[in-house]
């Protein structure tokens, strides 16, 4: 019965809903909600990228990037979607792995990114560095590497973010891992006395962060330049940790069962020029993946000295066991 | 075998056929979601779970039981306080207490620190609110108000015979209770305690940002991961069968010791205070209570404040509050009419059995993870040839209502049960049909409780949204979606002045909705 109910109410939907009556094609871009969102870089991108592709823009905007991923695959070739944009490296492989994306045959020059960039199926969207974000008003020594935040007195707290419900919290598991290896168990254990919380989100352990609740959350470098530019706080700041940062790039791919290949590609070209790439670091508060020259606020700190990294191949494989092993250290 | 009880009863084939008709739309639906999540999950490889899934349920079960036996107890007590003392502000005290429930969760998990947090009004005492204590007072701090809220309604529906009766026999404050009230609020407890249980058994959020960490588990974080992370559907239908399984041993247990006959009237003020201890007792749980379930929900007005202006000059925070408005509206009035129905199909099913069968699904959308209800929503959606854009703010309607039915049923349940006892032969002698029953006896007995059960599916239905996490949303913002927007992107100051605003409308509507019904009922009588 509810589904006739739905069926007729859809029914009366599509009446009311103007036609769509203009020729122009559709391109149709699924991504995470904050991307799409009134604050996110979704409607610059779309207001830019209309004024010369002869198209509509359509951000739909998912509760997360994996969330994206997930609705593609379960639409599988009737999928609306051309593009997918948001998933990061940590996730790429598995991405890759279904078979639903198409290479984008394009070569991103100006790249800023930490390493050379030869993905044939996706493009780099922004990127940024996780790091342990702190109010230098409360913390005035902070910890130099995950050794000595183990080594502060159990009184200093860090806000973390599950690896099962959010990517921050799966790139602190992949950071760990990258820096300290089968030794890294034995670093979230040391860690433990110290975790406050791990919340479902970034927002949430961000939150508890700014209320004092906790002396740093896991964040990116780039979030004191966030309070710097639009609240005018200079007090925030993230420390440096000697093991190296581990980076995160958001990526966008075509999908292989989009109607507008052609006009997904040129959008994917489109999203790695200064045009489109200047309006990430104030809507997104990340790094843009191309150089935007004197563009970039600033107030964006300088990349970490040293950057870490993981083969795909070996993320894609030992994600579900690596995190279990986290997880257990400290449970 | 049918008890004297039952034999009283009217003969109302209509209502039962109605009542059976909803329960079996609300488990159809249930099932069709599951189909939909195994038809997509056939086309996949895995199903291992690797979780020690014991250890889990045993911690969950703990939190959850320690979380509804505490609710229920400071519930009693604070109804109880509340149904003796009048001061001036009742009214919007009584608001604010019920309106807790029916905030966002993580809004009161966040007040709560920052009355007890380390950088919180109270952080000197060193109160430990990480861990299963503080993941227990956070149910605690939403739960116990509620129960206060809907136990007040009994006591404020005795019969003012009956207490003349008592204050004759000179009874004191404690025989009272056991004499008075406590036949009028047992019938409530079960029915409440299965809710309270099941709104903690799932709670996914609050466990996360004050569980601590992965020693406080939650058996939705692990289906979360297994539909997002992993992808693993066979994997998720497994867990969220096993949560179902045992979520509805709670319901059904519940619902077959319930309902226990109250009386429904609509009495004048009660105006029999008690003295001396019993008095003094009153005032103290009322200043603790206003303290432990105010103070958090002050911090959030307080936190907020500040920026209020701001939001309010946002177009955009005005669009999304009459988006927010309808939706509730509409999802408030559907689970009223369901819960009507199935209330007095309830009460006018002859045998226990019957009665469980009838009232049971109502409450099953508790026991359904919130990541499976709406991968199962998207899925049917599509399946049906819909697009999930358009069809986003009717699911969210159809999914409010469901999710607010149990709290509706639970509060409509006990009176419809009791009137069918008490007035059941007087309906028989005057040969009443159906709707003038209904117009005539019930509705001027009910209407109080029908208001306050449609106040909390419109408060229930303004906080959430989590239904519609594939839809694809961006035309669509309601006011937690906003405020969830808002935190995401930094901007703290304005997702709390969100907070703040929604629940100040809250309160608003906790205290002006029932206020509105019982007039109606009035008109009527």
């Amino acid at each position: 019965m509810p589904r006739y109910a739905l069926l007729a109410l859809a029914a009366f939907l599509t009446l009311a809903a103007p036609a769509a009556a203009e020729d122009k094609p559709t391109l149709t871009i699924y991504t995470y909600d904050a991307f799409a969102a009134d604050y996110g870089p979704g409607p610059g991108l779309k207001a830019g990228f209309e004024k010369t592709c002869g198209c509509t823009v359509n951000f739909v905007g998912t509760d997360s990037s994996i969330g994206a991923l997930r609705r593609v695959q379960l639409e599988g070739a009737s999928s609306k979607a051309d593009i997918v944009l948001g998933l990061d490296t940590s996730l790429s492989g598995e991405a890759r792995a279904t078979g639903l994306f198409a290479p984008h045959g394009l070569t991103p020059a100006h790249l800023t990114l930490p390493s050379a960039w030869t993905d044939p199926d996706f493009v780099p969207v922004d990127f940024g560095y996780f790091a342990f974000v702190y109010d230098t008003n409360r913390v005035h020594t902070p910890p130099t590497s995950f050794e000595a935040l183990a080594a502060e007195p159990p009184s200093f707290k860090i806000a973390l973010e599950d690896p099962r419900s959010d990517t921050p919290g799966l790139g602190l598991v992949l950071w760990i891992k990258a820096a300290y290896g089968d030794k890294a168990p034995a670093i979230w254990a040391a860690l433990k006395p110290h975790i406050v919380t791990m919340a479902r989100s970034w927002s949430d352990a961000y939150g508890l962060f700014l209320k004092g609740d906790a002396d740093m959350a896991l964040s990116y470098t780039t979030s004191p330049a966030y309070h710097e530019i639009a609240e005018n706080k200079p007090n925030y700041a993230y420390a440096t940790f000697s093991e190296g940062h581990y980076p995160q790039i958001e990526i966008a791919g075509l999908l292989k069962s989009s109607p507008h290949a052609e006009l997904a590609r040129q959008f994917l070209a489109w999203l790695d020029t200064q045009p489109a790439q200047a309006i990430i670091p104030t809507t997104n508060w990340m790094y843009p993946a191309a150089d935007i020259g004197g563009a970039l606020p600033k107030q964006f700190p300088a990349p970490p000295q040293k950057v870490l990294g993981l083969d795909e191949g070996t993320i894609t494989e030992n994600k579900s066991a690596w995190i279990e092993e986290a997880l257990a250290a400290i449970r | 075998m049918l008890r004297s009880a039952d034999l009283g009863r009217p003969e109302r084939p209509f209502r039962l056929l109605a009542g059976t008709a909803f329960a079996a739309a609300i488990g159809l639906l249930i099932v069709a979601l599951f189909w939909a999540i195994l038809s997509a999950a056939r086309a996949r490889a895995g199903g291992e779970v690797h979780l020690d899934v014991g250890y889990v349920l045993y911690i969950t079960t703990l939190q959850a039981g320690l979380s509804t036996a505490l609710s229920l107890a400071v519930g009693i007590a604070l109804a109880w306080a509340l149904n003796r003392l009048r001061f001036p502000g009742r009214e919007v005290v009584v608001g604010l207490f019920a309106s807790a429930i029916v905030t966002p969760g993580l809004v009161v998990a966040f007040g709560l620190i920052d009355v007890w947090g380390r950088a919180g009004w109270l952080g000197g005492l060193g109160v430990p609110i990480f861990g299963l204590g503080g993941v227990v007072g956070a149910h605690l701090v939403l739960d116990g108000a509620f129960a206060a809220r809907i136990l007040l309604g009994r006591l404020d529906a005795i019969p003012e015979a009956r207490l003349k009766t008592g204050q004759s026999l000179g009874l004191n404050a404690w025989r009272r209770f056991g004499v008075i009230d406590w036949p009028a609020i047992r019938g409530s407890l079960p029915g409440l305690a299965a809710i309270i249980f099941l709104l903690a058994f799932t709670s996914f959020p609050i466990v996360l940002l004050l569980g601590g960490g992965p020693s406080v588990p939650t058996l939705e974080v692990a289906i979360y991961s297994a539909v997002r992370l992993d992808f693993d559907l066979n994997a998720a239908v497994t867990l969220a069968l096993i949560q179902i399984g045992l979520c509805a041993v709670i319901i059904v247990a519940s619902s077959a010791l319930a309902p226990v006959a109250t009386s429904v009237a609509r009495s004048g003020q009660p105006r029999w205070q008690d003295a001396g201890a019993a008095r003094a007792a009153q005032w103290i749980v009322l200043a603790f209570a206003l303290f432990g379930f105010g103070a958090p929900l002050a911090a959030v007005i307080a936190d907020g404040a500040v920026s209020v202006p701001d939001v309010l000059a946002e177009s955009s925070f005005w669009s999304s509050m009459c988006t927010s408005l309808w939706i509730a509206l509409g999802s408030s009035v559907l689970s009223l009419i369901v819960a009507l129905a199935v209330a007095a199909a309830s009460a006018a099913a002859p045998g226990r059995a019957l009665r469980t069968l009838v009232a049971v699904p109502a409450y099953a959308y508790l026991a359904v993870p919130a990541v499976a209800l709406s991968l199962g929503a998207f899925l049917l959606v599509r399946d049906s040839g819909l697009q999930p854009e358009t069809t986003a703010p009717l699911v969210v309607v159809l999914a409010n209502a469901l999710l607010a039915l149990p709290f509706a049923v639970a509060t409509l349940g006990p009176p419809f049960e009791a009137i069918a006892r008490s007035r059941g032969r007087l309906i028989r002698a005057l040969s009443l049909g159906g709707v003038r029953q209904f117009t005539l006896i019930e509705w001027p007995l009910v209407a109080r409780d029908a208001g306050l059960a449609f106040a909390l599916s419109f408060c229930f239905s303004l906080g959430d949204l989590g239904v519609i996490a594939l839809f694809g949303t961006q035309n669509f913002a309601t006011l937690p979606l906003q405020m969830v927007r808002a935190l995401g992107a930094y901007r703290s100051h304005e997702a709390a002045a969100i907070a703040a605003l929604m629940l100040v409308l809250t309160i608003g509507a906790f205290v002006a909705i029932p206020k509105l019904f019982g007039r109606l009922g009035d008109a009527g009588a």
